[in-house]
């Protein structure tokens, strides 16, 4: 077990490596010269190759590159001229409300993907399967942004149930004292029940667009290996030994189909970091993906690569956890490939 | 290849229906530029926000252009660029996938951890790192989007070649003196053209919303193209107010496109492969 954890990790490492390095090379070929962006625009010559040399710009690329990786791990991401603050210290702030946000949708997701996969099962072939399996498609389909701008145009412009893109609270609601940075939990933790009432109503519509498409695809994978396990010989077993289809469904197909759902987490997490840019952005939800599109938007690419940087680490590091867990959870895996 | 559409045929309504609805949203790609009176760019202050009518069935947009226009200018970009970044996506990945699992070794090494490199990271920000540094616009989002593709390809292609050159009749024609530019010709690509072919299809429904996402973003396609993604977000503020539809019909235009694909991708990989075929399975519940 230790000598395939060691190796995965070692492998893993090279990977977010390469990763990193990709990323730099491909970000150092921006047209324009970060120290015309920090000397300003109307910097004499001189000044301009003043905060060259100072930036380091005047290094070879690899040296550059290490450079770059030592600051990176020290927490150093460079400056956002746009916000005129270092990038890691806004990450700090915006992280809360992206993990709000996130771990919302994940709930929804699995709910919504594993009802969807007992239905689906039990109804195999029938019109409720055939709706799950369009449900399925259509989030896959769907554009996480117009999804989110339809979702405001019918509870929000034209029913009026709940608020428009303003964040994360209303503008009349002060934000609960911080212990976690999540504001649902912080004002549950206070006692601020309007604020809760407030803030769990912002999180709906955002979430439940970042939900959709993960469980598209959660939904779609169960399905499948549930369709597969229901084949199986033990299944049998269970139902001439007098089980019924629900309780075969539920108690032996679906612990076997939940398994495999493990290995697809760095998926999950790949779509999840790439729709919350886009949801954040319709929904004006202070969050890593909205502070990425407002970089975008003033040509601030210290942020864009610090992210871009961090999306690599995170999901070589989630492919990692899951193969361990999986290689924990599945003795065959382990064996296979020692 | 008869029997191979008649397969694909028998797959029953949805795939009909898919394949249907698909060819509408082509038709209105090569038609609507042509024959519709209104133009995509032309911009008439006299009717702006017009809801849906008979003489826009789209309505119009903020500076009055008629939407169906710009819709069938958008089914244009989106559904050639998708063809160009697949098609392209596709054949640079063969290259990678056949010489690395041809060479095996070092280059296989060296290749496939490059691949690795590009698949460490989600594929928007990829794309989004390389349309960043090429300069945002179409040309660079399309750039982008396909070399996003390319290590799915290269390993589909890489494990493809693996798996034939194993096989008995490849050992017999080595064995009767068969070069290697002829084995490629003769056997390896002849036999992973089906399994590329699915991947493809597969690929191009997210090819298509990558390209609207960066559109989106500010990244693609610059504000009076008509290009799905960028209408979007030119349609947000009109939305917010009661507009719907100027940032509606684009929407429905990509998820139409892209339902469409994996549901005809998904037939044919049954149809291709069927070992990974659920459609008519019998279980005991």
């Amino acid at each position: 077990m230790s000598r395939f954890l060691l190796r995965r990790t070692f492998s893993a490492v090279l990977t977010v490596l390469g990763g990193t390095v990709v990323a730099f090379v491909v970000m150092r070929l921006l047209p324009g010269d970060p120290a015309r962006l920090v000397a300003g625009e109307f910097a004499s010559a001189e000044a301009v190759a003043e905060q060259h040399r100072a930036l380091g710009l005047d290094e070879p690329l690899w040296s550059q590159y290490l450079i770059y990786m030592a600051d990176f791990f020290r927490g150093d991401w460079g400056f956002s001229y746009s916000l005129g603050e270092p990038v890691f210290e806004q990450f700090v702030r915006s992280v809360p409300a992206t993990v709000e946000l996130a771990a919302a949708a994940v709930t929804l997701a699995f709910a919504g993907g594993v009802i969807g996969a007992l239905i689906s099962s039990y109804s195999r072939g029938g019109p409720l399967d055939a709706a799950v399996r369009a449900s399925s498609y259509i989030g896959l389909g769907t554009a996480p942004f117009w999804l989110g701008l339809l979702l405001l145009i019918v509870f929000f412009e034209r029913l009026q149930w709940l608020p428009g893109p303003e964040g994360r609270l209303s503008s009349s609601t002060a934000a609960p004292p911080p212990v976690t940075g999540l504001h649902t939990v912080d004002a549950l933790l206070a006692g601020e029940w309007a604020t809760l009432g407030d803030a769990a109503v912002h999180l709906i519509l955002p979430a439940v667009t970042l939900g959709f498409v993960i469980y598209a695809f959660l939904v779609r994978m169960l399905r499948a290996s549930m369709l597969e396990l229901v084949r199986e010989p033990y299944i049998l077993v269970a139902r001439s030994k007098g089980r019924g289809r629900w309780g075969v469904i539920v108690r032996d197909v679906l612990p076997n189909a939940l398994l495999p759902a493990i290995t697809v987490g760095g998926l999950v997490l790949a779509e999840l970091l790439t729709s919350t840019v886009l949801a954040e952005t319709v929904f004006g939800w202070p969050g890593v993906g909205k502070l990425v599109t407002d970089a975008i938007l003033q040509q601030d690419f210290a942020v864009v690569q610090a992210f871009i940087m961090i999306s690599a680490c995170l999901t070589v590091a989630c492919n990692i956890v899951v193969d361990l867990l999986y290689g924990i959870a599945d003795p065959r895996v382990r064996v296979r490939s020692s | 290849m008869r029997r191979t559409r008649r397969a694909l045929l028998r797959g029953g309504g949805a795939t009909v229906a898919a394949a249907a609805v698909l060819g509408l949203v082509v038709a209105a790609a090569a038609a609507v530029p042509v024959l519709w009176p209104h133009d995509a760019m032309t911009t008439t202050f006299g009717s702006i926000l017009e809801a849906p009518s008979l003489a826009h069935p789209m309505g119009t947009d903020g500076v009055g252009r008629d939407v169906l226009a710009r819709f069938g200018e958008g089914a244009r970009i989106s559904l050639l660029i998708g063809l160009v970044a697949v098609v392209t996506g596709a054949l640079a990945g063969l290259l990678i996938g056949l010489t690395s699992g041809l060479a095996g070794g070092a280059v296989d090494e060296v290749l496939m951890r490059v691949m690795d490199a590009l698949m460490a990271f989600p594929t928007l920000m990829l794309t989004m790192a390389v349309t960043i540094s090429l300069g945002s616009g179409l040309p660079s989002a399309t750039a982008g989007v396909t070399i996003g593709t390319i290590p799915w390809f290269a390993r589909v292609a890489r494990s493809e070649t693996l798996r034939i050159t194993a096989l008995p009749m490849v050992e017999a024609a080595v064995a009767l003196g068969m070069g290697r530019a002829r084995l490629i010709r003769a056997h390896v690509l002849p036999h992973m053209v089906s399994v590329l072919v699915v991947q493809a299809t597969a690929t191009y429904g997210s090819v298509i919303l990558s390209v609207a996402a960066l559109g989106f973003l500010g990244l693609g396609a610059r504000v009076p193209t008509p290009e799905w993604g960028a209408m979007i977000t030119e349609g947000m503020e009109p939305a917010l107010t009661g507009a719907w539809w100027v940032a509606f019909f684009p929407g429905l235009g990509m998820l139409i496109v892209v339902t469409c694909t994996s549901v005809l991708s998904d037939r044919i990989r049954d149809v291709l492969d069927p070992r990974g075929s659920f459609s008519g399975v019998k279980g005991v519940t």
